[in-house]
């Protein structure tokens, strides 16, 4: 029998990438029935009862979704708005070094830059008891491990809006959307108009299966929630690692519990995601 | 193509189960035995079966000045005396009980580990899965040193040692304030309710060890004495004082640190807080912990130790040897030189680890006990013995669990 390229590709893929992710699901399946753990004493309900009962799960992932949500939101505005206004500014060498800069620091780092800039006794702090603004630490505003989670939103669009902007830019380029542009301006439509109906929907059109993958990656992220965001409610990464590592070792299995039901739900969004696509291109 | 997509299935099929008996081979490596018999023999015997073998340490890696003390004097002097080559590796409490039930999981006999630093809780969980090696305590030939009747160590969390674990540093939690800041810090739970008023977001509890250790603390001071915990776990005991406890803090937090919204997930952040002036109070094990802080100029010169009234808590931290370390052999005769004499005391400086010798300084050769009682003391840190009428042992681990558990539920998600 002969192996083609395209067939050791796939050997390839499912060796590396399928079957760890299947089995690391099905111990943390086998886990939170109490299959497998060596203090579980066999097959039980108890742990997914328990988990459904405190309401931990259903807080965590709408907290999650909502700074993850409100991070993409803004760092695509963010992105969509420098992306129109300065499109010729990011063509010089100085601008597009400095978007291209954060996308070569890890989340960890911004997450500690983030801490550093702005927690009470952070720099920003530090400068505005020097000019005298605020009298003491504590008079800086909550920015970081709030219960807003503005730090870790900060750190997300600090992350994610760079990424976007490059990608805005290129498509904005690849779409020929100047192009476009003038013909709608000599066919008499105004800038507003240009912005509204003929460049965002492209740039969105092109782009939104990338948004929607970085609003899954935002929502399982797990350094920057771990050092900006507060004790309760937690974003689900955190708190799934939490319930694992927890000293109650009878209750580890309620954490993988938990984490069964984010990866079924972030694996049923990615499906969600890429079956129509498929049927489109096998149509054209 | 059917036919070769058939033939695709059975590979990947054959490759998952492949995985499987991979990993389930490792279950059936040598026999455990060999090592077992170590307790049947003589200490002769194990310093020679160490000799120029490799041990595996799994300890807590958070402070520099423990580290320094680790990797400048215990590794080069292990090697030098008993050619032993001891590796460390970070690790504590959860990730060292975590390590082990994945290994136990696995059946793997010949484990990553040999040796691990612990106390109470770890000892407690431990036990649970039982993955501690023992009892190797008594063969140890500086033992003789350790006074086992003290119950501060022949007890650790209310649980017989039984040399299972051998102590190796004792300490005391102690209370620590700025002098510059305040005058006279409060020392019961009455107190800590007017000072929040007048300092409002000065204080605040860490959601971990530390902080629960704090919260045993005001829990036996509800409990009406220095022992009120002490003995089994008592869940009426216990529901009627937390309920006290819950009700205590919930009624003071809006003057708490962040108006009790939120709480620093571990001591570390309580630190940086109260060197950076946001709060006044901190506390910490190692009477304080203080003086290499200070020190190193992460806190004021001003900082200040100072007891509770009702006493804090006063324990024994251990190391221990694993149950499927392949080299107990090895790891006993680090442990064994963990706590003679000149490593204690090289361990007790106070300008360098500045932990307390577990060994009792009485039953030491005379001119041992000369270097001990001539060594200089703390600057800034008081000594173990200034806050001995203030110390009560670790009540039963289960109060912990609860304590953990219910201070989420019924302050921080309150």
């Amino acid at each position: 029998m002969k192996i083609s390229k395209h067939q050791l590709g796939i050997v390839f893929f499912i060796l590396i990438g399928v079957v760890p992710f299947f089995g690391a699901l099905l111990y943390a399946v086998l886990y939170s029935f109490g299959i497998v753990g060596i203090l579980n004493e066999g097959f039980t309900f108890l742990f997914w009862k328990s988990v459904f009962h405190s309401g931990d799960f259903v807080k965590s992932l709408g907290y999650s979704m909502s700074i993850a949500l409100v991070s993409v939101i803004l760092s695509v505005g963010g992105a969509l708005w420098l992306a129109i206004n300065f499109t010729r500014n990011f063509q010089s060498r100085f601008f597009s070094f400095i978007i291209y800069l954060p996308l070569a620091i890890p989340g960890i780092v911004t997450a500690f830059f983030t801490f550093q800039l702005l927690s009470k006794g952070g720099l920003f702090s530090r400068i505005f008891h020097r000019l005298g603004w605020i009298e003491s630490a504590s008079g800086f505003p909550d920015l970081v491990n709030d219960t807003y989670a503005i730090g870790i939103v900060l750190a997300f669009i600090t992350l994610v809006l760079p990424f976007f902007l490059l990608l805005f830019l290129s498509v904005y380029k690849n779409e020929n959307i100047e192009q476009l542009s003038s013909l709608a301006k000599s066919l008499g439509a105004n800038s507003t108009q240009v912005i509204r109906r003929i460049i965002v929907p492209i740039l969105l059109k092109k782009t939104w299966i990338v948004i929607v993958l970085y609003f899954i990656f935002l929502l399982g992220s797990y350094e920057v929630p771990l050092i900006l965001g507060q004790e309760h409610p937690q974003m689900l990464s955190v708190l799934i690692i939490r319930e694992i590592k927890q000293y109650d070792l009878t209750k580890i299995s309620e954490g993988y519990a938990i984490a069964v039901m984010y990866t079924i739900m972030v694996s049923l969004a990615a499906l969600i995601l890429f079956l129509p696509k498929k049927k489109i291109s096998h149509e054209t | 193509m059917d036919k070769s997509l058939n033939t695709l299935k059975y590979t990947y099929l054959l490759i998952f189960f492949a995985g499987f008996i991979i990993a389930g081979s490792s279950c059936s490596n040598e026999s455990p035995d060999i090592q077992n018999q170590l307790l049947g023999k003589d200490w002769e015997y194990i310093a020679e079966e160490s000799e120029g073998t490799t041990v595996n340490f799994m300890m807590w890696q958070g402070s520099p000045v423990i580290n320094n003390y680790i990797n400048n004097y215990l590794i080069p002097e292990v090697r030098k005396r008993f050619n032993i080559d001891l590796r460390i590796s970070g690790g504590q409490g959860a990730e060292i009980v975590q390590l082990v039930m994945g290994e136990k999981q696995a059946g793997i006999s010949n484990g990553e580990i040999d040796m691990v630093w612990i106390n109470g809780e770890t000892f407690f969980q431990l036990r649970k899965i039982k993955g501690l090696w023992g009892p190797f305590v008594d063969k140890l030939p500086n033992a003789q040193y350790i006074d086992f009747e003290d119950q501060y160590i022949n007890t650790d969390f209310q649980q017989p040692v039984n040399y299972m674990e051998c102590p190796w540093s004792i300490g005391q939690f102690a209370m620590v304030y700025d002098t510059s800041k305040i005058v006279s810090p409060p020392s019961n739970l009455r107190e800590l309710a007017s000072y929040v008023r007048k300092y409002p977001g000065t204080f605040t509890i860490s959601n971990d060890f530390t902080g629960m250790t704090l919260l045993k603390s005001f829990l036996a001071e509800l409990g009406g004495g220095t022992n009120s915990l002490n003995g089994p776990f008592n869940a009426e005991k216990y529901n009627d004082l937390s309920s006290q406890l819950w009700h205590y803090i919930n009624s003071n937090k809006q003057y708490f640190w962040k108006k009790g919204t939120t709480f620093p997930k571990e001591q570390s952040k309580v630190s940086q807080l109260f060197a950076n002036g946001e709060l006044y109070i901190d506390y910490g094990f190692g009477e304080g912990g203080i003086e290499e802080k200070v020190k190193s100029g992460l806190y004021p010169k001003s900082t200040r130790v100072y007891p509770w009234d009702n006493g804090t808590i006063k324990n024994t931290n251990y190391l221990g040897i694993l149950s499927n370390s392949p080299n107990k052999a090895g790891a006993m005769q680090v442990i064994n030189f963990m706590i003679s004499p000149e490593a204690q005391f090289e361990k007790s400086h106070a300008d360098g680890m500045d932990a307390n010798p577990v060994i009792d300084i009485n039953r030491l050769p005379v001119e041992w006990q000369d270097s001990f009682n001539s060594a200089s003391g703390r600057k800034y840190g008081p000594a173990l013995r200034d806050l001995e009428n203030y110390a009560f042992p670790e009540p039963a681990p289960e109060y912990m669990i609860r304590l953990y558990d219910d201070f989420r539920k019924k302050v921080i998600e309150n």
